[in-house]
Parts: structure tokens; sequence; C-alpha cells
């Protein structure tokens, strides 16, 4: 499904090893200023900061895709978004249960981000090495995009759950099927900005805005499911905070699209250089 | 958590799955884009979207039999019919758009006779197209295809439910290795294939080697998750 | 078995059905998925077009997307504020309806901006109308998957053990995986090349060269819906009305626990009797069409 050719190398303006710094950083410091202020004030209001976070791991994810898929894989940009959170998941649930079962529910964080880049990395080097794509950065690639997807489904299903805890999450993300929103709507996240700017014109700001755009819908709806899990506060601030944010990207990426087009018209027959 | 020797089943149960899956791709006849404009033989879609919607729909009917039996093998047949039936409806009313709209007769481009029923191709190969269709043999490997598949996603989903008795964290864990097995299947393809007489096809140790790594990896976690309070 | 599920297999199957067939509409309208790859040549092979160029991430992510949002909103409105169902599910296909105006737009944008070498410009009269009717083809197709995923967890026994949500997600996979398998092809094989001849597949010489104009004026997205929708959408509704429908009958029909036997042999005798029709078909249409007159080969029909 690439025969609209992908963006020959990528050229990029923003350094993928910044974006991956800002994108983990992000999602950390989100999810645990989140977890940490939830907890000392004994509220759920902040749980949009975890959101935030998964937000911008998405992004860094979003990029990876860019960059993979910048030299044709063969099987177009969904796979490869569908990989990332299929990673996501298996790390996600194995880093909170596993931190849960050690007593340290606060480190389910770290685990899931540990194990499931070690996992990315993993399956990039069997891409390379047994299957002989010989993508110089499908090793580093699918560590970004795995170790994003872990962030963006626990940060996530934070801002469903309200807590860290194991048990929190399996009764308020798991057993509701609230997870079923967050890995489609993530996978979105980080395939859907490349995938819906393929073309030899693609820009890098406007692919990383689109996933902002696109990160935002996805806090919104996860502000809808938070509606029978937190207080009406919190989802209320959830929902309100990510239609803003989806405002103000949708505009922005509107903007961009506007400068990159060959022309927006209201209406009109074809350029004339094709009648 | 303690590892005794059911772990090791479940473990081994999980890859064997992921295998299955790993595998069953390759008999799934794809042709990728050029299907849908009846430019190459097969199923006019990507790799892993098949095989993810034939295969998770043998998880829902694996799912239902879980609830009722704790006994394996009506689980797995369950899963395997479920996604037989998916895909054989599938490739059926596909079949109907290339015969009834796109008025072509089936071939395959990969070889000259069908293996199963001795039909000639060649001379049915539309000018500046590789196949159309999905002749005998290709809705054949795509029903093995998906045998496997449902298998291997039931297979994936039975120690998982056994362990942690969610079925809901066991169903989207299941979702989720399937389709790690799945794209790493499909990369191994690079998009298309049209059967198991497919030369492609005889790259399938690669896959084997890639899906056991993988799914090792996730299984020797997976079966440490409880299923909360 | 009783009489009310056999009813409410028989409401899915007419669920699914309808669920089919609009979303495949809704996939030919935006140009969604493998026909996209020829929208998209288009512009290269310099012929700039008024059609719409949907790329959502090929069509089972995206329907997962619409039936998920859909099932999500309706189970919190069900569970939490006690709205009675078809309210709730009505409401939660409502709220996947703008989402998916979102990424169709987006992706509308996305696409055309980066054929900038191209000279593909965007229209924005053709946001303004072809995009609603993408959005209520959308709702169509989430308000009928959440309706099934609905009754197979709360009203069909035995309940199916896994949350509304995570069977909404499944069977929009498996929608999309059959909009994408079978009428597309009625959108790529027929309606984007209808001036080559007719009966064969696309010729790789032609790629790109997709019909840009219509009967007065130029070929807009709509115009593709009405032609997809005499097949393309029937079948695909049949494809997944099939798989929901036979799938779900046997194991009403014969108790999965006394009778889980008869249940997976029936389904591999629905099996077997589609690899025979497939046959049937085969068989029939290469005495009808015959060979294609241009073979030169040696290898006797």
């Amino acid at each position: 499904m690439t025969v609209g050719g992908g963006a020959g190398g990528a050229p990029s303006a923003i350094d993928p090893k910044k974006l991956r710094v800002y994108g983990l950083a992000g999602a950390l410091v989100g999810i645990y200023l989140a977890a940490i202020l939830n907890s000392v004030l004994g509220t759920d209001i902040f749980s949009i900061l975890a959101a935030a976070g998964a937000v911008a791991a998405a992004v860094m994810g979003a990029n990876a895709v860019r960059r993979v898929c910048g030299y044709g894989i063969g099987t177009g940009v969904p796979s490869i978004g569908m990989l990332a959170l299929g990673m996501g998941i298996v790390g996600a649930s194995f880093g909170l249960s596993t931190a849960e079962q050690l007593g340290i529910s606060m480190a389910g964080v770290i685990i899931a981000l540990v194990y499931a880049m070690v996992f990315g990395y993993i399956v990039g080097a069997i891409a390379n090495k047994v299957m002989g794509f010989n993508i110089p950065i499908m090793e580093e690639g699918l560590t970004d995009l795995s170790g994003a997807g872990a962030m963006a489904i626990i940060g996530w299903s934070y801002a469903v759950s309200g807590s860290l805890a194991y048990a929190d999450m399996v009764t308020k993300v798991f057993n509701t099927g609230y997870l079923a929103i967050i890995f489609i709507c993530g996978g979105l996240a980080i395939l859907h900005p490349f995938n819906a700017n393929l073309g030899p014109d693609e820009k890098q700001d406007r692919t990383l805005v689109n996933g902002l755009m696109v990160g935002s819908l996805a806090t919104v709806a996860v502000g809808l499911c938070s509606l029978a899990t937190l207080s009406t506060t919190a989802a209320l601030i959830t929902i309100v905070i990510g239609a803003a944010a989806w405002y103000y990207f949708y505009v922005w990426y509107y903007r961009l699209v506007k400068r990159d087009a060959a022309a927006v018209v209201g209406t009109g027959l074809l350029p004339p250089s094709a009648l | 958590m303690n590892f005794d020797a059911l772990t090791i089943v479940y473990i081994l149960e999980i890859v064997v799955g992921g295998l299955m899956v790993g595998i069953g791709v390759h008999f799934v006849p794809v042709g990728g884009a050029p299907a849908a404009m009846a430019q190459a033989t097969g199923i006019g879609t990507g790799t892993v979207q098949l095989a993810a919607g034939s295969g998770l729909t043998g998880l829902l009917a694996a799912g239902l039999m879980m609830s009722v039996t704790d006994n394996i093998w009506p689980i797995l047949a369950s899963g395997a019919v479920g996604a037989m039936i998916m895909m054989d409806a599938t490739m059926l009313t596909g079949g109907w758009i290339y015969a009834y709209a796109v008025g072509a007769p089936f071939a395959s481009a990969k070889v000259n006779y069908d293996p199963i029923t001795g039909y000639s191709q060649p001379p049915y190969v539309a000018p500046g197209t590789v196949g159309q269709g999905i002749p005998t043999v290709c809705y054949v490997s795509g029903t093995i295809g998906a045998l496997m598949g449902g298998i291997g996603g039931a297979m994936i989903y039975y120690p998982l439910m056994m362990t942690n008795h969610n079925p809901s964290l066991s169903a989207l864990f299941a979702i989720g290795i399937f389709l790690v097995n799945a794209v790493l299947a499909s990369w191994n393809i690079q998009g298309t294939i049209e059967g198991f007489h497919d030369p492609k096809f005889k790259r399938w140790p690669k896959a084997f080697r890639s899906c056991l790594v993988a799914t090792l990896i996730l299984a020797l976690v997976a079966v440490t998750i409880t299923g909360g309070a | 078995m009783d009489a009310l599920s056999m009813g409410l297999v028989a409401a899915m199957g007419a669920l699914a059905t309808v669920a089919g067939a609009s979303e495949d509409i809704e996939s030919d309208i935006g140009s969604q998925s493998n026909p996209n790859s020829q929208v998209q040549l288009a512009a290269q092979v310099g012929n700039p077009h008024r059609i719409y160029n949907k790329a959502i991430s090929g069509e089972p992510p995206a329907n997962a997307l619409w039936a998920t949002t859909a099932a999500v909103v309706a189970y919190t409105l069900i569970t939490k504020f006690a709205m009675p169902a078809l309210f709730a599910i009505a409401i939660g296909a409502s709220v996947a309806a703008l989402f998916n105006g979102v990424f169709s737009t987006s992706a509308y944008f996305g696409r055309s901006a980066s054929q900038r070498r191209f000279n593909q410009w965007i229209y924005l009269d053709i946001v303004r109308y072809t995009t609603t009717s993408i959005m209520a083809h959308a709702w169509i197709t989430a308000f009928c998957i959440t309706c099934i995923a609905y009754i197979q967890t709360a009203i069909l026994t035995p309940h199916h053990p896994f949350p509304m949500p995570v069977i909404a997600l499944i069977w929009g996979l498996t929608v999309g995986a059959i909009g994408s398998s079978v009428g597309d092809i009625h959108y790529g094989g027929e309606r984007e090349f209808q001036w080559r001849l007719f009966g064969q597949g696309l010729n790789t010489m032609l790629s790109g060269q997709i019909v840009r104009k219509a009967e007065a004026g130029l070929r807009n997205s709509i115009d593709n819906a009405w032609f997809c929708t005499k097949l393309g959408g029937p079948l695909t509704g049949l494809g997944f009305g099939l798989t929901v429908f036979l799938d779900n009958w046997r194991t009403t029909v014969f108790d999965p626990v006394t009778q889980a036997g008869l249940a997976i042999g029936m389904g591999l005798f629905f099996v077997i009797i589609m690899n025979l029709y497939n046959f049937y078909v085969e068989t029939s249409i290469r005495k009808k069409y015959g060979p294609y007159p241009g073979y030169k080969g040696d290898i006797a029909a």
C-alpha cells in the first residue's frame, strides 16, 4: 500500500534524538507528576497530566514511524502502528503487574518502558538480521516505537484509572474494556500522522502537528471514558482541555496545510495544467 | 510466581500459538493493493489486516467457548472454525466481485496448473496483470491459513486465561501477541503471497525463527501477569 | 435454543449486513484503503483530480476506531448514567462520526498537501459536502456494530465474556478487513477505470489513469458511492453478515456446553460448503468467459 511513494529518506528539521528525549521525558514526567499530585493531594483532577504525557510519547512514536516507513517496508504504514501498540500493550501490562507483585506500584512505568524498549530492539534486530531488511535505523526506530506504545497506553490508561495501582487498572481499564479505545486510538495517534501526510512533499512539522492533533482527540475519547471511573470534575477537565488542545492543533495543522499545498481553493475545476 | 511444570506448559502453548499465527499468515492469499484493482491474484487487502480480521473473529468464538468450558480442544476447534468462517465468507463474496463485477476468470500467474483442480492458468491471466481472483488452490490455502490463525489465537488466549482468569485482559493481551506475530510474518513475505504454491512460501523458516524468538520473550512475561484483585 | 435467541441472532446478522454495506460505501466515498493507491498515483502521473483522498490507516484500524469509540461512549452512558441502550448507542455513534470527520479531513488535507509538486489542489467544497456523507455512513457502521456488541454481551445467552468495547474493536477490525477485501475491488477494479476493456483487471501500464470526468463536469466521490452501492456495498454486507450470522447461529442452535461437537461440526460443514461454492464459481466462469484472446503461450486452456 505504499505505492504513493515514501518520503525518500525523510529529511527532518527536528533531530530524532531530541524528539526522543522530549517524548520519553514528557511521558515520564507527565505520568509521575499526575500520580504524585493525585496521591499527595488526594484528588484525581490531575489525571489530565498523564494524558499529556501520553500525547508526547505518541508524537515520538509518530516520528519513529516516519523515519522507518521512509525506507518503505513493503506492508504499509498501518501494520507498523499496530505492531507498536501490540508491543506496547504487553509491555504496559507486564510492567504494572510486576511492580504490583514487587510491592512498588510506582516503578511499573519504568519496568514497562525498559521491557518494551528491549523488546522493540530485539524485534528490530530480528527484522534486520533474520529477514534481511538492512534498514540502518530499524532497531532504533522500533525501540522508539515500542517505548512510545507502552508509554501511550500507560499514560491514557492512567487518565482513565486515576491511579497506578494494578488492581485499579484492571477493574477500571481492563475489565470495562476501555483499554480497547486506548489501544486503537493510541495506535492511530502513532500511525495516522505519517499515513495521512504520505507523499513526496511531506514535511516533518506538519506530520508532528497532526500527531499532536490526533493525540488530543484521543485524550477527549479517554476523558469520555473517565466519566464512568473518575470524579465528574476530573473527567470534564480532561475532556475540555483535550478538546481545546485539539482545536488549537487542528487550526495549526490547517495553517501548515495552506502553507504546503499547491493551492487551497473554495471550488473550481482542475488546475489549468491538467485540463 | 512459581515456575512449576504447568507454567512451562503454558509458555510452550503461547509460543506454539504465536508460531501458528506466524506460519498461518503465509497461507493466506493476499494480493495487497494491486489485487483490489484485479491486477494480482488473491484478496485485495493487507496481510496483517486480513489475518487479524479472521484470527480475532476466531478469538471471539474461542472466548465464548472458554466461558462455558475449560477443555482446551473445543476451545481451539471453536477458534479455528470461527476464523475459517470469516475467511471463507470474505473470499467467497470477494470472488463474486471478481467474477460478476469485474468479469474476470480466476487465475494465478505463479503456477501453470492449479495443483488441486488441475486447471490451466496462463490462458486466463489478463494481459498486463499477474492473475486475478481466488482460484481453488488459493481458496483452500486461505482456509488453512485461517485454521492456523484461529487455532493460534485461541492457543494464546487459553493459557493466558488459565493464569489470570480475566477474559478482558487475556483478550487484549492475545490481540497484542497476535499482532506482533502477524506483522513479523507479513514483513517476511513483503506484502503479497498467493498461498502454499507460491515460491515465496519457501521463506517460512525465517518467519518461524523470528516468531519463535519474539513470542518466547512475550510468553515468558505473559504468564507472570496476574488478573488483578 | 429458544425463540428469543434465534431472533437476536437474526437481528445481529441483519445489523452486520447493513454495517458491512455502509462500511464499504464509506470507504469508497473517501477512496480509502487499497484503491487509494491509484488515487494517490493519479496526481503523480499528471492527472490531478477532484476525488476525496481519505487515507486513514487502512480500513480495519479505522473502522475499529469508529466502532470502539461508539462502544465506549455507549458503555459509559449505559453503566454510569443508566441511559436506555438504543439512545446511548446512537449518541456513541454520533461521537464516532465526529471522530471520523476529523480523521477524514486531516487525511484529505495532508495527502493533497504532500503532492504539491504534482499540482494537486485542495478543494474546500469537496471537504464540505463529501465529508458529511462519509460521516453519515460511518455513523451507520458504528451504530450497527455497537448494537451487535451490546446484544452479544448483554442479551444473548451465554453472555460473551469480553467487555463490549473489546467486541466492538474486534468486529470493527473484521468489518474493515472484509470491506477492503470485497467491496473495494468493485471500486478499484471497475469504477476507477471504466474506460478500459471490460472483463479483465487493470493493465499495469494504465496505473494512475483513473477516470476523472463524469457525464457532466468532473467526477466527484459521491458519484462513486452511487456506483458502488449497486454491488460492492451489498456484497460486503453479505460477507460480514455471513460471518456474524453463521458464527453465532451454530453456538445458539447447539448448546456450547452439551453440544460443543455439533456446533463445531456445523461450522466445518459451512466451511466445506463455501469451498465447494467457490470451486463452482471458478468452473462456471471459466466456461462462460473462456481464455483471453491475446494469449500466445502453449498451455491449452
